[in-house]
């Protein structure tokens, strides 16, 4: 991965997910969105889509 | 306009999408609404405003309601007799979860260019490796959102 992102001159690593990983975050995060009661998310709920699927690093920061 | 309607219009591009795969266009939903289309115009922009979907650059056409795309993209989703297409990796993962539906994901690999097949089936994802970069840090994703 480092060596593709190097090779497209990418400086910033941004953030990796395995497959499983990112399914589960996409539970969290698409659950609720066809559903007529969605009303958009305030950043204290991003934040805690991201805390619940371990996702803390810098990259995931909300503001 | 009333903010109880505004989300009420984006309910029904939402219902749009998963029933159709592609997103209304504003006389579509004027009509549904019977409300004219200047209205539906004032609602979309306003929805675009609040990130809840995204216009096309100087139009009123959805490009994108996450995790759904009017665009043809690189990530295909096969689900309910349909073919979708999502903005990115997490949202091909989205169309399934969204739906609640198994489904056939087909994408290429950035890196190697390599077709790349996923099954979901009972709520669980199977059949690749891979691994999926993200570049933009979360906090500036909606800078440039296409780029992101």
């Amino acid at each position: 991965m480092n060596q593709w992102l190097a090779s497209q001159g990418v400086k910033e690593h941004g953030a990796v997910l395995s497959i499983p990983k990112l399914w589960e975050l996409s539970q969290h995060w698409y659950q609720d969105r066809i559903s007529s009661d969605y009303r958009g998310r305030k950043p204290e709920e991003v934040e805690m889509i991201f805390k619940e699927a371990g996702l803390t690093s810098e990259y995931w920061q909300v503001k | 306009m009333d903010e109880n309607l505004v989300w009420k219009i984006r309910a029904f591009i939402y219902l749009y999408f998963a029933e159709t795969a592609r997103s209304p266009l504003v006389e579509e939903t004027a009509s549904h609404f019977g409300m004219t289309g200047e209205e539906i115009a004032s609602a979309y922009d306003d929805l675009h405003r609040r990130h809840a979907l995204f216009l096309a650059p100087g139009t009123h056409n959805i490009q994108m309601a996450w995790p759904f795309s009017n665009a043809e993209t690189p990530f295909k989703v096969h689900a309910n007799d349909k073919t979708y297409f999502a903005n990115c990796a997490w949202d091909s993962f989205g169309i399934p979860v969204a739906l609640q539906a198994d489904a056939q994901i087909e994408a290429v690999c950035a890196q190697s260019g390599d077709p790349i097949h996923l099954t979901v089936r009972g709520g669980q994802i199977e059949g690749s490796d891979a691994l999926v970069h993200f570049l933009v840090p979360f906090r500036n994703w909606y800078d440039d959102l296409p780029f992101t």
